[in-house]
């Protein structure tokens, strides 16, 4: 009889062990057959009933039981704890990171920003000007002729007959080498506006980058100079260049600095309209007539000055087709500078 | 400027390849903006002559040709399927590896390369083609037969006479001199030190009709015509011009009509002189006569346009009506026809100015007006109508009147100025020798004779330079041909040290700053439409001549345009917009201004925060911005700047365009303000999310100073007690911080409110408070006592002022 449950509860062991997956399983386990009041307990009570010369073969077959059961009970109770702290412990280190939200400078604000930090570095402090200029300063004291087309309705706002909306930062110049004892060593940033139908190509403002330096012995060479280590600083060491001689009103010698288009590297394309050359900056020796209507004697003073279009040249950096996109301050366009 | 190279050899033997001439044409400031190759489509074909014609063997409609194509290696055999095929034919070959222009078995007609062919068995060496597969016109029905005097293997090119190179050049405003073919010539002179020549002509003249017998002119307005002289060439045909000038007008970029206009035109290429020929019989009394137009004239231009005149323009008109309006355009009544017999011919100066203006009120733009205004040489004029009147007699088979009528009252002579070689190189940073000087202008016809004192010159400017004025300008023709690259790069010109001034740092520290917290920078337009523009300003700086009415107005704040930009990017699917912009806002003023007297231009911060607070994420719930997101964005930032000991806010500042709007000061000085723009005003930006605003006026803040001093901390233990109390929803938080602060005394060094909450357990209206306080003594460690005292103050305090509960202490 005892040996007939012997073997039972050894069937119904093996059965039931497999499917103990928690603690409350095990605990359930442990009750029904270790507890004292469990079936184990109960073959040690009818261990009493079997005749004297059995009892130590039963005894030790029930013991030998308790033992393995003991051990398996123990070694499912570690490997559900292992489980749980298991568990307990797993980070999907794969979540995203709790990110910051990105800032933006605006792609032209870059652009004019990183002039700057070369100009000043170079001994150039900052000035600024209005944006609403009067007929003298943005024309007239620049050596402008009274009937240059630049005067005219088509291509400049006007506020009143002799205020307009500025069309360059170079009236800034007339207003430094007013105020300012010599040497001045200044660059003039800021927005500019001319009356152009809105293109792809054309806004109807933008913004200019403009330098001037005017002390005593101050030459064409110390202007080229400053343009080809501003050049090599902004576009990089390796760039190629060449100066043209070009004209403006209120410069003589006047130049144009190309660089080599960094779409082909002086192949030519689409971008340099394949000539492999992109026009960057206009400059030039400050003109005899500026700096006597800034009251500066010509004989023993000079000068130079040059100026950038910021956004021309962001569009070349960037590669942008249409410089609308700019001021369309799309998030997504933002996000991406 | 379209300038074709054969032309230019007409004065000057280059003698240099096309590249480099391009190249030294930009050095010297004649940038060459393109280069085009005329021939190079037609590279590959050759004049041939078809020398036998036999049947193909398997096709009844193909014949395979024998043709001389000049080659050494002998005749080419060519399957051909035109029907006009014969022996004795010149034709054109394309070789092998030409591309043909056109294709004409393809239906868009895409070019493609000749290969060696097998067609039907026999091999085929090429192609005999038609006018259409070269693109030289449309007749596709056979073979093109050419001349029978056409040379054999002469390149199509040659044949056609189009083996020729167009270079674009961007001519600046000062160098009028350089748009015809001899001002380029004489800059290519001085580059190359090489001599150009004026075209040889012969001009034979009728001796039998004197000119001042049939003709007269009289200038009455002499200011703006300094200069007018007049030929007649009679017994003209007009017909069209002959294929050298045709070709040369074309590639020079203008359009052939007739021998007569071509021929002007030509030489107003040539000299830079403009010329126009009127029909001698259509002119009134055969008389000229100068004079400013009648106010309220009608006069009709060439191209048919009609112009109302107001009296300032000046006309040539005849002994009746007006006939051209000066350097400008000719008119329908006297205009060259195919029965025009008889050409009085113009060549005149007038003044830049007057030309300038009546062009741009009559919206003309013609090659002549373009080239007065620009100023040309009055002193070639004579020679530009002698060289004028013999091409037309050559080309249309007239005969020139004797004489030439040329009224010049007052020359203009050559300009002298002085220049000082110290000069040159001092503004140059060269060292240019004196002869080099004087080699350089005189190859560009400046005459320099030295003066008295050493190294200096007096030189003579050719009236055809009107740019060059004074010394300055004679320096940058030095400059020119010495060239920019021999000029060194000077870097070591003494350096000043300079470090950007506090205002500049302070707002880059502003605009970083706002990076760093992640806003999106905006550059936005500064004009508005007038109606947006009043929502926010009654002081409205218009611009006489806008664009447009949408862009008629300076923005008077930034907040207008970026609503629209707020507006666009929710168009666009955009759900979290937090932006900033650096930017100026203008306004008219009765008093003073910034620069300029009666305009205010304000430089400010802008910064929108609208939609979504936080970006999508798993780890925080999403919420929808409010006030206390901007208010503690602009109170971080000006603490970040170090702006913040300073008692900086008031409320409900009056605004117009937010509400719950926040008061921005520094020091009692007003720098701006918090709050969220009013539903209407987003509403008319078509905005329906909210949209919270912040404006610092920058040019304020600026001045404040932020000179960081160390201060002691205390060395004793700070305690931190929190209290809590209930409280009736009408009172502020900012009343009750008050009340702590000023009960606690200089002991508490901070107050944080840390909870907040209402709820029905507190009762109807009521909310709960609850302020971290900390408590700290610079010169003891407080007893416990102490705080106990200061805490139940602070409560009695409260509970008394706001009627409060104690909730917890
Ligand atoms: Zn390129």
């Amino acid at each position: 009889m005892l040996e007939k449950k012997i073997s039972d509860l050894q069937a119904e062991v093996e059965k039931l062990l497999p499917t103990i997956s928690s603690m409350d399983d095990l605990e359930k386990f442990r009750i029904e057959f270790l507890s004292r009041s469990g079936k184990l307990a109960s073959l040690y009570e009818e261990l009493k009933t079997v005749p004297n010369d059995q009892k130590p073969l039963f005894g030790q077959k029930i013991n030998g039981v308790k033992k393995t059961l003991e051990a398996q009970f123990e070694m499912i109770r570690s490997a559900i704890n292992a489980t749980a702290t298991k568990q307990k412990n797993e980070i999907d280190i794969s979540l995203p990171g709790r990110m910051r939200p990105k800032g933006t400078h605006h792609p032209i604000t870059q652009t004019m920003e990183e002039m700057k930090e070369i100009f000043v570095s170079m001994g150039f402090g900052i000035e600024y000007g209005p944006e609403i200029e009067d007929d003298y300063h943005n024309f007239e004291a620049l050596n402008f002729a009274p009937n240059h087309p630049a005067r005219d309705m088509q291509d400049t706002f006007f506020i009143k007959d002799d205020v307009v909306l500025r069309t360059h930062t170079t009236p800034v110049q007339i207003r430094v080498m007013k105020s300012r004892p010599l040497p001045v060593r200044v660059i003039m940033p800021g927005r500019v506006y001319r009356n152009e139908a809105v293109s792809a190509r054309a806004n109807y403002f933008f913004h200019q980058v403009d330098g001037l330096y005017v002390d005593k012995h101050v030459s064409f060479a110390d202007l080229k100079g400053t343009l080809v280590t501003f050049a090599k600083n902004f576009y990089g060491s390796d760039i190629k260049y060449r100066f043209r001689p070009s004209y403006f009103p209120f410069t003589e010698p006047s130049l144009e600095m190309d660089i080599t288009c960094f779409l082909c590297k002086g192949k030519g394309c689409r971008i340099c309209k394949q000539s492999g050359w992109l026009e960057v900056l206009g400059a030039g020796m400050v003109h005899p007539n500026v700096l006597r209507n800034c009251g500066h004697d010509p004989e023993k003073v000079s000068g130079y000055a040059f100026g950038m279009g910021a956004d021309r040249i962001s569009i070349l950096r960037y590669g942008i087709d249409d410089i609308r996109i700019f001021f369309d301050n799309d998030i997504r366009f933002l996000n991406q500078f | 400027m379209r300038i074709s190279y054969n032309w230019l050899q007409r004065y000057i033997n280059v003698n240099d390849s096309v590249e480099n001439l391009a190249q030294k044409l930009t050095s010297v400031g004649l940038e060459v903006e393109s280069v085009d190759y005329l021939g190079k489509k037609f590279e590959g074909f050759v004049v041939a002559e078809v020398i036998d014609v036999q049947k193909h063997p398997n096709a009844d409609r193909l014949r395979m040709c024998k043709v001389n194509v000049g080659s050494k290696d002998g005749p080419l055999q060519i399957v051909c399927g035109a029907p006009n095929v014969e022996i004795g034919q010149k034709v054109i070959v394309g070789l092998i590896g030409a591309i043909v222009p056109h294709n004409q078995h393809d239906p868009t007609g895409k070019p493609f390369t000749l290969i060696k062919a097998t067609i039907r068995g026999v091999d085929s060496f090429g192609m005999i083609c038609s006018a259409k597969e070269l693109g030289i016109s449309e007749d596709s029905s056979g073979i093109k037969v050419l001349d029978p005097n056409a040379k054999v293997g002469t390149a199509l090119a040659d044949y056609l006479g189009v083996n020729d190179v167009a270079f674009e050049l961007g001519i600046t405003p000062n160098r009028p001199d350089c748009l015809c073919h001899i001002g380029v010539a004489r800059d290519v002179a001085a580059i190359y030190k090489k001599k150009y020549s004026f075209p040889q002509y012969k001009l034979t003249e009728n001796k039998k009709t004197s000119i001042t017998k049939i003709a007269t002119v009289k200038i009455e307005n002499v200011i703006d015509c300094p200069r007018y002289t007049a030929r007649v060439i009679q017994n003209v045909t007009v017909k069209e011009s002959p294929d050298w000038l045709k070709q040369l007008l074309m590639t020079a970029g203008l359009r052939p009509i007739n021998n007569i206009v071509d021929a002007t035109n030509f030489v107003m290429l040539e000299y830079g002189q403009p010329l126009h020929a009127f029909d001698y019989e259509n002119l009134a009394k055969h008389t000229i006569v100068v004079k400013n137009a009648s106010a309220g004239e009608q006069f009709t231009t060439l191209d048919g346009k009609t112009h109302q005149l107001k009296g300032t323009e000046l006309m040539i008109c005849d002994g009746k009506k007006p006939v051209a309006i000066a350097g400008v355009m000719g008119g329908l009544n006297s205009e060259i026809s195919e029965n025009t017999k008889t050409v009085l011919l113009e060549a005149a100066y007038f003044s830049p100015t007057s030309v300038r203006k009546t062009a741009k009120r009559l919206g003309i733009n013609s090659d002549a007006s373009y080239r007065f205004e620009r100023g040309i040489d009055p002193n070639i004029t004579a020679e530009a109508s002698a060289r004028a009147a013999s091409l037309i007699a050559e080309i249309t088979g007239g005969e020139v009147v004797q004489g030439i009528i040329d009224l010049y009252p007052k020359k203009i002579v050559p300009k002298k100025i002085t220049l000082k070689r110290s000069r040159v190189n001092s503004i140059l940073g060269s060292d240019i020798s004196s002869k080099e000087i004087k080699n350089i202008l005189s190859s560009l016809e400046i005459k320099s004779a030295p003066r008295k004192e050493k190294n200096s010159f007096v030189c003579v400017v050719p009236t055809s330079r009107p740019d060059i004025e004074q010394e300055i300008d004679l320096i940058e023709e030095v400059a020119r041909i010495y060239g920019y690259d021999n000029i060194e790069n000077k870097t070591s010109s003494e350096v000043m040290f300079s470090k950007p001034d506090k205002d500049e740092v302070r707002i880059n520290s502003i605009r970083q700053w706002c990076v760093a917290n992640g806003l999106n920078e905006v550059l936005t337009n500064s004009l508005i439409d007038r109606s947006t523009a009043k929502m926010f300003s009654e002081n409205l700086v218009t611009v006489k001549n806008p664009l447009s009415v949408d862009l008629e107005i300076l923005r008077p704040s930034l907040l207008a345009t970026m609503l629209q930009t707020i507006a666009y990017n929710y168009n666009h699917g955009a759900t979290r917009l937090h932006v900033f912009e650096i930017g100026r806002e203008f306004s008219i003023s009765t008093e003073k201004g910034t620069y300029l007297k009666g305009y205010i231009e304000k430089n400010v911060l802008g910064i929108c925060l609208s939609g979504d607070a936080n970006q999508l994420s798993w780890s925080e719930k999403q919420r929808n911005l409010d006030l206390f997101d901007i208010k503690g964005l602009i109170l971080s930032l000006l603490k970040s700047i170090g702006l913040d000991n300073s008692d900086f806010i008031y409320y409900n500042a009056p605004s117009s365009l937010t509400e719950m709007t926040i008061g921005v000061e520094i020091n009692n000085t007003y720098v701006g303000f918090i709050g969220r723009c009013k539903p209407e005003l987003a509403k008319s930006f078509k905005i329906e999310k909210e949209v919270f605003y912040a404006e610092l006026n920058l040019d304020q803040i600026v001045k404040f100073d932020t000179v960081k001093k160390f201060k002691e901390f205390s060395k004793y233990p700070t305690v931190i007690r929190d209290v809590a109390f209930v409280v009736s929803k009408t009172i502020s938080v900012g009343e009750i911080e008050k009340v702590i602060r000023s009960v606690g005394g200089e002991e508490i060094t901070s107050v944080t409110l840390f909870d907040l909450f209402e709820g029905k357990s507190l009762g109807e209206g009521n909310k709960s408070v609850a302020y971290s306080i900390s408590i700290n003594s610079a010169e003891k460690t407080l007893t416990d006592g102490k705080i106990e005292s200061i805490i139940k103050s602070i409560v009695n305090a409260v509970v008394t002022k706001f009627n409060a509960n104690l909730r917890s202490i």
